[in-house]
């Protein structure tokens, strides 16, 4: 009674201002139902992206392969990139928004595909131009690092993070303090070889099998000056993981 | 109910001359002066939202580049990277956001049907899953890690790393999911500032631009963990 809107399904958000012809072109009320399956879809890819995750992982142990990494980031980001449209178009309302906002997204999407295109296409070439030049990208990581206490590492930080734990359980071999569950984690890693058996939260493993025929990569191109051919550039993501993919690790 | 509480101070309305206006808050606004009519604010103010959400997805880019590059540089301090992280949390908390995106689209739609119990429930709800995605990160996540010291750059002490580039892994970790989180927080904040004012019924079917505003951006978040997820503890 106090409320003159009755619970129609077209929105009138200015009922005085009836002279305004193009009032009625927005504020579609997206029904209950819509709304509800576009959470399931969602909920669906979720679960979906998370199995086929848990799927790659079980595949490779189980027939001792590697699966190549752009396999992994296209099933992962498929479903991020329709997850996403779900949202944009049925939670944002895009779908039955005015076209300009739409216009602004799509300007936005271009924009940071330009940003990654660029870049990816600008490193993943690098190998052939680097040749030329006479120098290579190095992947770095290997230089010393002031530490905390104000100190220059020799080597990795990494490097320095290990033997600190290890000086530490030499030295308090039968305390109870504070680091006993970071030691037995390093000896649990360090002394296995470094491969830990299984993948873990706690413990990183190294990729470790066969690399399936089809997917082999050819024998360290970029990196061989005295090869004549070109390196013929290829889809960014699988370059990086060639130096990476070591059989044995 | 806002009519018969405004009809105690109205003493006689006869109607909009007297000055007072007896209609509640969602009926009786006026778009500011510089607009046209409601219709007009309406439609200005999304579109200002939404060209703020495009800065806000560029700067997440900033972010998803940088991961690019790095992965791209340090392959296995990457692949060794995603193992450290437990799925399950993650899981966790995708779904968390996920249904406060669904509970905030809700929310929308029960302002526009003027349904002000289910508009407070649903906006409480989202905060309630806003409240929790923090809880699951900070319990589960980064409390462990700052304990192990698998942290980012020069802070990094954990002593099981394989390989020396780990700690750019961590550098990507913090600072993707450490913005992620901002916005989280930005977002309680907002929404319970909806909240106070939907108790104070200042939203329904004739007026709801903040709900709009703030719904459209909870849901960029909610994007940007659709993106994170994956990127960070699936591809391995």
């Amino acid at each position: 009674m106090s409320h003159a809107n009755p619970h129609g399904q077209v929105l009138d958000i200015y009922p005085a201002g009836a002279a305004d012809s193009h009032a009625h072109h927005g504020h579609t009320i997206i029904s209950g139902t819509t709304l509800i399956m576009v959470l399931s879809a969602l909920l669906f890819f979720t679960l979906l992206t998370v199995g086929a995750s848990y799927a790659e992982a079980w595949l490779a142990d189980l027939l001792n392969i590697v699966i190549p990494q752009w396999i992994n980031v296209l099933v992962a980001l498929s479903i991020a990139v329709v997850k996403t449209a779900l949202v944009v178009l049925f939670f944002m309302g895009l779908k039955y928004d005015n076209p300009l906002n739409g216009m602004i997204f799509i300007f936005t999407i271009v924009t940071v595909a330009c940003f990654l295109g660029f870049t990816l296409v600008d490193l993943g070439n690098r190998g052939s131009i680097d040749r030329i030049k006479g120098t290579y990208v190095t992947p770095g990581g290997s230089g010393g690092i002031k530490t905390p206490g104000g100190a220059t590492t020799e080597g990795p930080i990494t490097q320095w993070a290990k033997t600190g734990a290890a000086n530490a359980a030499a030295s308090g071999a039968h305390g109870t303090d504070t680091h006993l569950e970071t030691q037995t984690d390093t000896h649990a890693e360090l002394h296995d070889d470094g491969v830990p058996h299984a993948s873990s939260p706690e413990a990183s493993r190294p990729v470790h099998g066969v690399t399936l025929p089809g997917f082999a990569p050819p024998p360290a191109a970029p990196k061989d000056p005295a090869e004549g051919e070109p390196h013929t550039p290829e889809p960014a993501p699988q370059h990086p993981s060639k130096p990476g993919n070591p059989d044995g690790h | 109910m806002a009519t018969i509480d405004t009809h105690q101070h109205g003493a006689p309305s006869t109607g909009p001359s007297t000055g007072f206006d007896s209609r509640p808050y969602h009926e009786r606004y006026k778009a500011a002066s510089h607009f046209r009519d409601r219709e007009h604010e309406f439609d200005a103010v999304k579109m200002g939202v939404w060209l703020f959400l495009s800065t806000e997805v560029l700067l997440f880019s900033g972010m998803f580049v940088a991961y690019a590059v790095l992965r791209f540089l340090h392959p296995e301090a990457f692949v060794n990277g995603s193992h450290y992280l437990d799925r399950i949390p993650g899981l966790a908390n995708t779904i968390v956001l996920l249904l406060s995106s669904y509970t905030i689209a809700s929310a929308v739609r029960n302002a526009q049907l003027g349904q002000f119990g289910k508009l407070k429930l649903n906006l409480l709800i989202t905060n309630l899953c806003a409240i929790a995605f923090l809880l699951i990160k900070f319990i589960f996540e980064y409390g462990p890690k700052i304990a192990q010291g698998k942290l980012p750059g020069k802070l990094f002490h954990y002593p099981g790393a394989h390989d020396p580039s780990e700690p750019l892994w961590w550098g990507i970790y913090w600072a993707a999911t450490g913005i992620h989180a901002t916005h989280v927080i930005g977002g309680i904040i907002m929404i319970s500032w909806l909240l106070v004012r939907a108790n104070k019924r200042h939203f329904g079917p004739t007026h709801y631009t903040a709900i709009e505003g703030v719904a459209l951006y909870w849901h960029i978040v909610d994007i940007v963990w659709i993106f994170l997820f994956p990127l960070l503890y699936l591809i391995h």
